[in-house]
């Protein structure tokens, strides 16, 4: 088996022993049984969001957990004195992060088309999604390396998405301009939201592209220069246990 | 197998150098030895060794070559054990060598070696309900998983009770005679006396003596022999040198009176340690 393989499957093994699917799963039981009560135009306003959320949120937070049991176990030491590279271990990190967001993309579609007989654009909503989960995995692994413990990721996650969801919410109030608001998309939330709903509604082709791009360039540029230069100095971070 | 000239080491946060200009060789077939007190750069050392502490001053060579220039692959044929004993709390003491196993090129066979520290039966619980002895063991044998040719072992036998630690030190000698090189830090004197072809002693950063115990026996200890007898129900010491021995004084002594004692002046690790370095193993 190669030690991606192995990495990915070890890592969905843990994500099971350490409850962490059992909470992931209630926050999708969640989900379904808000769309339960939603009718119509309503429940299809809401259903990128919760992929947004699922995106997002949950990735950053299932990152944050595994890295802070990883850290806390200091079993990444054991992992780093075995043969797998350091790319090797981020990138299961990420693949596990896009499974997930897969198995929650299922999960919901189905769920709705059986009880709201509700469809979408897969094909459109499906990469859309991956490409923010692999975004928000690195910003995960990013926060985590200078948190704490689990609480001060939860706080850096709830500063980051305050100061980057804000400026939308204003702009939805009309409190700024549509010339302003344009360049929105340039906040990673807001552009993982562009691409989201354009599985739900017509976006136009060009924001569509752009926002693809900057995903991908900032995920790079995330990776190059957050992620793997510092993870060695993370690796020998003594966190307090 | 191993060189290191002239090692330098400082944490990014301190201020002052934890190791302070070290060299050493370890010899391939040789089980080599840090004794030191705690604190003293051991466990950094060992990081270091173990490419996990990357910004070292000096030059450390792993068989003929830097180890800077080693890829991962540089771990295939090491096994190591950390001072602290590491594993997934929730899994398995199995699941966990298994995942860990899946790593390598080369493996063992885990049951074999489960049974030898004693951890067979309990092999389906999880580690993280295991006591502190059992976690080392099992974390001697996550070091022996990938059938490695260099052991470097952090305080092994650190809290765990005599009976297992005779075990494993009879592991740790026979991996050696089979051709394995080890390094192992301690700060427990008689495991290393015991253990060690060859110790170092550090303290603050530095190495003070290295040689083989019997020979910093040899060198330090006071080579004398301690004489207690019986005359008219009196008891009395006498000692001599080695030099003493052979005069027929010691003699006639051991054929005159009623020997209670006799002690050969061999110093411990632990003296010469004090004596060279100034320091005490344990605070
Ligand atoms: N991660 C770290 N950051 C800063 N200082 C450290 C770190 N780890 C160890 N030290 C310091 O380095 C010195 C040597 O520690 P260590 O190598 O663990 O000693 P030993 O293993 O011999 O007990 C100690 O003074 C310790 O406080
Ligand atoms: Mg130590």
């Amino acid at each position: 088996m190669p030690r991606l393989t192995v990495l990915v499957k070890g890592e969905f093994d843990r994500l099971n022993k350490y409850n962490l699917f059992s909470a992931n799963f209630v926050v999708l039981l969640f989900w379904v049984l808000l769309s339960w009560f939603l009718e119509g135009e309503v429940l299809r306003t809401f259903l990128p969001v919760i992929f947004l959320m699922d995106s997002v949120m949950m990735t950053v937070l299932l990152v944050g957990a595994t890295l802070f049991y990883e850290k806390k176990e200091h079993t990444i030491n054991s992992i780093m004195i075995s043969p797998v590279t350091e790319n090797e271990y981020l990138l299961s990190k990420i693949i596990v992060n896009v499974l997930n967001s897969m198995i929650t993309v299922l999960f919901i579609s189905v769920a709705v088309y059986i009880i709201k007989g509700v469809t979408y654009n897969y094909l459109v909503l499906v990469p859309a999604v991956m490409i923010v989960t692999v975004v928000h995995t690195l910003i995960g692994i990013r926060f985590s390396y200078s948190a704490k413990d689990f609480t001060s990721l939860l706080v850096n996650f709830i500063v980051y998405a305050f100061l980057f969801l804000m400026p939308s919410v204003f702009a939805a109030l009309g409190i700024i301009s549509a010339e302003v608001a344009r360049y929105l998309i340039l906040l990673p939330p807001e552009a993982s939201s562009i691409l989201i709903s354009a599985g739900f509604q017509d976006v136009e082709l060009m924001k569509i592209l752009f926002g693809y791009g900057y995903l991908a360039v900032l995920a790079l540029l995330i990776y190059r220069y957050a992620v793997k230069p510092k993870f060695n100095e993370y690796l020998m971070k003594e966190t307090g246990v | 197998m191993i060189k290191v000239k002239d090692l330098h080491f400082k944490y990014p946060r301190n201020e002052s150098n934890t190791i302070n200009g070290i060299d050493f060789e370890i010899k391939e077939g040789e089980i080599f030895g840090f004794l030191g007190p705690s604190g003293a750069g051991k466990s950094t050392t060992q990081k270091i060794l173990m490419k996990l502490l990357r910004e070292y001053k000096g030059e450390i060579e792993y068989r003929g070559k830097p180890l800077a220039s080693y890829g991962d692959e540089f771990y295939q044929d090491i096994g190591v054990s950390f001072e602290m004993p590491i594993s997934f709390s929730k899994l398995t003491a199995l699941e966990n060598l298994e995942f860990f196993k899946n790593l390598y090129k080369n493996t063992v066979d885990v049951e074999p070696l489960l049974k030898q520290v004693g951890l067979w039966d309990d092999r389906d619980k999880k580690a993280g309900e295991y006591s502190k002895g059992m976690k080392i063991r099992l974390n001697f044998v996550r070091a022996l998983l990938n059938d490695p040719k260099f052991l470097c072992l952090d305080e092994p036998t650190n809290g765990i009770d005599p009976a297992n630690a005779r075990i494993m030190k009879d592991m740790i000698r026979d991996f050696r005679n089979k051709g394995g090189t080890v390094f192992l830090t301690s700060h427990i004197m008689s495991d290393m006396d015991e253990l060690c072809d060859r110790v170092a002693f550090i303290a603050d950063g530095k190495l003070r003596e290295m040689d083989s115990p019997r020979n910093l026996k040899i060198k330090y200890g006071k080579r004398s022999v301690k004489v207690e007898y019986r005359e008219n129900g009196e008891l009395l010491t006498q000692e001599f040198s080695m030099a003493e021995i052979k005069t027929p004084v010691f003699c006639d002594l051991l054929r005159d009176k009623e020997i209670e004692t006799l002690h050969s002046g061999e110093t411990t690790l632990e003296e010469i340690f004090i004596k060279v370095t100034g320091v005490a193993l344990r605070a």
